[in-house]
């Protein structure tokens, strides 16, 4: 008789067959990637890497190639039009590496060197601005949607399996842990070509100091020098997924109301006062975040370069 | 479970420490930058440029932060 009045409790509330909402497990799944057992393409294991493709690989091909051919296609087209002057979106992307190469390459790297290190930061900036980007448009939501109402595919079709995860490849911290990586061995590498490869690691530490200091200094250069790539890291990913966390908690809001109260009226009277100009607002300033936070990236990028370039103690 | 609460209790606490310390530091930058700016307005962009990256390192410290008290409480 319990489990009868439980069972008509639970047919009463808003949600039919998944029973209770779990907002943290919700939370997370729309967050993370897609499940790593059950990957969107099956691709061996080779050397100990799982080469299967999941939702954020996914992801990092198509941004890639949607900076890859909007920037070429645009550039392309002005070259062919031999204007010198550029009009429409290929002015918008001068002045953005414009923008990069004298407010960010230039006074970090030195006029020497600008030409060799502008076009990773652009690249940097570029991609990692599409990447945040891409991750606020909702259009695998978009594709369920479409897919539950209309085309109905199986349980375990492609469609379905789009859809778990984040879209946002840099939420991932191994995306972002991949740049970082590639900014570290751009500053061995812009200290080698500047000083010879020998002379960079010896520029680490200052010179002419007491022999027993340098005990004390070469442990800390060295800690300083994984750390600032793990903080690049680390950012990127934790601006990226808090964002989305922060707009999804406000948007269980919703459903948590209408479980506490057995009825959907609260539910929808939260989501129209509360929860819905919220999340807007989130969404607007995550607007400014995703800019910033490339923003950001390519900055102590570039100031990462520039140290290693000119030594200065 | 006694330990789990206690986890909760000092990771919250942590981050409100964290949250008040990062405030504290951005608004000190905040109030350097605009007093440096009233008292040179020609200087405006070049104050700017000086207090983005110590804003973004300390907002990135911030985050760090929040990285770890969430390890905290998702690996208990």
């Amino acid at each position: 008789m319990l489990g009868q009045e439980h069972a008509q409790e639970l047919g009463e509330h808003a949600t039919e067959a998944a029973g209770k909402f779990d907002a943290g497990k919700t939370i997370i799944e729309h967050v993370s990637n897609s499940s790593v057992e059950h990957p969107l393409l099956h691709l061996p294991t080779l050397f100990g890497i799982n080469f299967s493709v999941t939702k954020h690989v996914l992801m990092l091909w198509l941004v890639a190639a949607f900076v890859f051919f909007v920037v070429t296609l645009t550039v392309r087209k002005f070259l062919k039009q031999d204007r010198p002057i550029p009009t429409g979106f290929m002015n918008a992307l001068e002045a953005l590496v414009e923008f990069i190469r004298d407010s960010i390459a230039l006074p970090n790297v030195g006029k020497k060197w600008v030409n060799t290190w502008t076009p990773l930061l652009l690249t940097f900036f570029v991609f990692i601005f599409c990447a945040n980007a891409i991750g606020l448009i909702p259009v695998f939501e978009v594709v369920g949607i479409v897919d539950h109402f209309v085309l109905h595919t199986g349980e375990h079709s492609f469609l379905k399996q789009l859809l778990h995860g984040g879209t946002t490849a840099t939420s991932n911290f191994n995306v972002t842990a991949a740049l970082a990586v590639i900014t570290f061995v751009s500053i061995i590498t812009a200290g080698s070509k500047a000083h010879g490869f020998v002379q960079h690691w010896k520029n680490m530490v200052p010179h002419g100091l007491a022999w027993p200091l340098y005990f004390l200094l070469i442990p800390i250069e060295i800690m300083g020098m994984l750390v600032r790539p793990f903080a690049l890291t680390m950012r990127l990913a934790a601006n990226m997924t808090g964002g989305h966390i922060a707009i999804l908690a406000i948007l269980s809001f919703v459903f948590l109301f209408t479980e506490m109260f057995g009825q959907a009226i609260a539910g929808v009277g939260v989501g129209l006062a509360v929860s819905v100009p919220l999340a807007t607002a989130i969404s607007g300033l995550e607007i400014i975040v995703v800019l910033v936070q490339a923003y950001v990236f390519t900055l102590l990028s570039a100031v990462f370069i520039g140290m290693a370039i000119h030594v200065h103690h | 479970m006694e330990g789990n609460a206690i986890a909760f209790f000092g990771v919250a606490l942590g981050l409100g420490l964290v949250v008040i310390g990062a405030g504290l530091g951005i608004g000190k930058l905040a109030a350097g930058a605009a007093e440096g700016i009233a008292r040179q307005p020609s200087a405006a962009d070049k104050i700017t440029g000086a207090v983005n990256l110590p804003l973004f390192l300390l907002e990135g410290v911030a985050i760090l932060a929040e990285v770890f008290a969430l390890l905290i409480v998702l690996l208990k």
